[in-house]
């Protein structure tokens, strides 16, 4: 029992996945066409089919209540003519009846001997087919005397209806009615409505072809612009028919090419910003290898020959006290030298970065800024309760840097302020000037950014990034890294 | 699919047809003669003083009363009208006829159509003729009738033609042109039912047909009044043809005048109204004769 079930589910599952298989082989177009098709059938069908039915049974209960009240009507007219013997009026009552009933086959009396007294079947003769058929008559409702037949002859199928005459004193009169008319009109309604449903079929097709071509032609376009997107072509769209999901998907799918396209853009002008920031990072390399050079030699070098000289001289120094005096020179000059390595060695790297930390950098740097550009007042504000991560720190050192360099430099800008702050996770750097300040986009655009894309970098290195915002009363520099929360406790102690 | 449908279809009409009993209407055979009877039956005319059917009912108890009597079967015979009636009698087509008055004399007249009895009716050997209106009709005699639509039973009856007629052409006009339209019933009991059913102004019926009608239909008396009654004349009598063979017409005459006095007869007699029925002359109906020459209409 159970084995059969399954037997027959998975013979089911078979059948359905054979069926699926069918219907996902076919295009769009076949399904839909399908789909309406089969749909215009069955309901045509289905009415066709159910209308003849219903119809066939009103008919033939309807012909049936006819052929009663004819033939009792026809009954009830024949009891003169036969009392008068009249057979000639009970003759052209029979034929004017059956002349004016489209479905009346024949008539005819029978005495009440079972002779046939009248009929209208013509000259040739009476079928005697018919009196052998009363015995299978069949006894309508007890309302009416009339006793119904139904039988099957050449003329199709016959309903005989015979009613008694005057109590059946003078006899019955027969009636047949044939079903013919009844099923001409039958099948004319079928066949209307087969062509009807014809008709509906052939304007589903033209709806299903239409509705297909609406559905398919976006896809289509679809599919292609995505072929030529696949070949790299960024600049072309799929055209956008109608509001719609396919419209949406349209949509979606332009707005994901503009955005490749966009940030294709994007990595191409970092690219090239980074070719330039290379190309001036070796430049300012030989720069800075230059200055040092200089400075070794104009400074240091310099001074170092003036202390060789100096010791040289004291050899020819004999006097006690003005050797002493020269001496004093001479330690003076060499720690004025040592002085001279020392920034120069500061300059290059601050080593109070790494050794007290991101603050203490700034405000040095701060104190050596104005020294050397003593007409900008700085305000550093820096709120960092412990240590960054040293790229963070050395990071942000830099861009804070920079960006009070470019603004020295080029923003003719009185104040400076630098505001440090941790927040929710991470580290922001506002750097704010009072300058004429100026169009980042458009720095950019034309490759005057190097700085600014170099600030970019090292935010991005770390995991950050840097706005700027510039109007003409000023220039803020956000600089946004995100560190790790601090442990509680244990980590700011040490 | 389409073929498909129409197997479909005509699959179900086939189908009820195979239990259906089958007949060739094609087979024909030409209807025999009408048998000839070995035995020769006695034919009764029955004029259509009331319908057809109300005559059968009436009459064949009488028929079959006649028939076992005189051990021959006895035939019904009716016509529309009483000259069919009287032209079977005249062309010896019938035996026996029950006829009214106006086509006896007629008849009489014509071919000496023979008198064979007359029905005794409440002791009486007349009837009348009586002028019928609907119960709601204001006429009070047949001068109120004048321009409406009246009933004649038969053109040849006296009760239900003739005498309206004379009373017409008492108050000087033709009856054409005195009723605005006339129409004829061909039976007594149908211009009663034309003038209870207001069909017909009013109608003239024999005062005979009126009472049995009125008995077998009581409701008949609320929807009808009489307005007028005619003086009395001879019974409509029962008649034979002129050359019946005597034997048969003595016979036939000894079986009527002695039907009251069986128990059977008697039965059958007073179904009909009939107290029984007695030998009658031809004077008895001298009055119709005269006032049928005078009136003219049978002419």
């Amino acid at each position: 029992m159970f084995g059969q079930q399954h037997g027959s589910y998975s013979r089911l599952q078979r059948l359905l996945e054979r069926a699926w298989a069918l219907a996902g082989g076919v295009s769009v177009r076949t399904k839909i066409l399908g789909i309406v098709l089969t749909l215009t059938t069955i309901l045509g069908l289905g009415v066709t089919l159910q209308v003849r039915a219903v119809m066939e049974r009103v008919f033939i209960v309807e012909l049936e209540s006819r052929g009663v009240s004819v033939a009792s009507d026809l009954a009830a007219r024949s009891a003169d003519p036969i009392l008068l013997n009249d057979n000639y009026a009970l003759y052209q009552l029979l034929t004017e009846t059956v002349a004016n009933h489209p479905d009346a086959l024949y008539a005819y009396v029978l005495t009440p001997d079972g002779e046939v007294l009248v009929h209208t079947f013509g000259d040739a003769g009476f079928p005697v087919g018919l009196l052998n058929l009363e015995a299978e008559g069949q006894a309508t409702d007890s309302q009416t005397p009339v006793v119904k037949t139904v039988f099957q002859s050449e003329e199709g199928i016959v309903h005989d209806f015979a009613a008694p005459i005057f109590e059946g004193r003078s006899g019955t009169v027969h009636l047949g009615l044939t079903e013919t008319r009844l099923h001409s009109v039958i099948n004319a309604v079928t066949g209307q409505m087969l062509l009807t449903t014809l008709a509906v079929a052939v304007v589903g097709i033209l709806a299903a072809m239409l509705l297909t071509w609406l559905l398919t032609r976006p896809i289509l376009d679809l599919v292609s612009t995505t072929r030529e997107v696949g070949k790299g072509n960024l600049s072309v769209r799929a055209p956008h028919w109608a509001d719609d999901e396919i419209g949406d998907l349209a949509d979606a799918f332009n707005q994901m090419v503009s955005d490749l396209e966009s940030s294709r853009q994007a990595l191409w002008e970092k690219e090239a910003a980074r070719t330039r920031l290379l190309e001036q990072l070796i430049t300012a390399q030989e720069e800075e290898r230059k200055r040092i050079a200089r400075e070794l030699h104009d400074g240091v070098g310099q001074s170092l020959t003036s202390l060789i000289v100096g010791m040289k001289l004291a050899h020819q120094v004999e006097n006690g006290a003005a050797m002493e005096e020269h001496l004093a020179e001479l330690r003076r000059f060499a720690t004025a030298t040592l002085e001279q390595v020392r920034l120069l060695s500061r300059q290059l790297r601050p080593s109070v970065l790494d050794d007290l930390g991101l603050s203490a950098a700034l405000e040095r740097y701060c104190e050596e800024f104005e020294q050397l550009y003593p007409g900008i007042m700085v305000d550093v504000h820096c709120d960092l309760p412990e240590r960054l991560p040293p790229p963070v720190e050395t990071s942000l050192y830099r861009i804070i840097q920079e960006a009070m360099t470019n603004a020295a430099r080029h923003s003719g800008c009185s104040t400076i302020s630098v505001l440090v702050l941790r927040r929710n996770g991470s580290v922001q750097a506002i750097i704010e000037d009072d300058g004429r300040g100026f169009d980042p986009a458009q720095a950019r655009r034309e490759g005057r950014s190097v700085g600014i894309h170099g600030m970019a970098e090292r935010a991005e290195l770390v995991g950050g990034h840097m706005d700027i915002e510039s109007s003409s009363d000023g220039t803020t520099v956000y600089v946004e890294v995100p560190v790790e929360e601090p442990r509680d406790g244990a980590d700011s102690a040490v | 699919m389409f073929l498909l449908t129409a197997v479909l279809l005509t699959g179900c009409s086939t189908a009820r047809a195979d239990s259906l009993p089958y007949v060739d209407l094609s087979v024909r055979t030409p209807l025999p003669a009408t048998r000839a009877s070995q035995i020769v039956p006695l034919r009764l005319a029955v004029a259509a003083i009331i319908s057809p059917q109300g005559n059968v009912e009436s009459y064949s108890d009488l028929a079959e009363y006649l028939g076992r009597h005189l051990g021959r079967p006895v035939e019904l015979v009716q016509r529309r009208t009483y000259a069919e009636v009287n032209e079977l009698v005249a062309s010896r087509a019938v035996d026996l006829a029950f006829v009214c008055t106006s086509a006896y004399i007629d008849g009489h007249d014509r071919f000496g159509m023979e008198l064979l009895a007359a029905p005794e009716i409440n002791g009486e050997l007349v009837y009348y003729s009586e002028l019928i209106v609907p119960a709601s009709s204001t006429a009070q005699s047949i001068a109120d009738l004048q321009g409406k639509t009246f009933a004649f039973t038969d053109p040849m009856s006296f009760s239900g033609r003739v005498y309206p007629s004379y009373l017409v052409k008492q108050l000087g006009y033709q009856p054409d042109e005195f009723f605005g339209r006339t129409f004829f019933t061909y039976s007594h009991d149908r211009a009663i039912e034309a003038v209870a059913a207001g069909i017909a102004d009013g109608a003239a019926v024999d005062s005979l047909v009126l009472d049995y009608a009125i008995r077998r239909q009581p409701e008949l008396e609320a929807r009808l009044k009489v307005i007028h009654r005619s003086p009395a004349f001879g019974i409509p009598p029962v008649v034979v043809p002129p050359d019946l063979p005597p034997k048969q017409k003595v016979r036939l005459r000894e079986l009527l005048l002695s039907m009251h006095e069986d128990v059977e007869g008697r039965v059958i007699l007073s179904e009909l109204g009939i107290d029984r029925f007695v030998p009658i002359s031809d004077d008895a109906y001298q009055a119709i004769r005269k006032l049928i020459s005078e009136t003219g209409v049978m002419r």
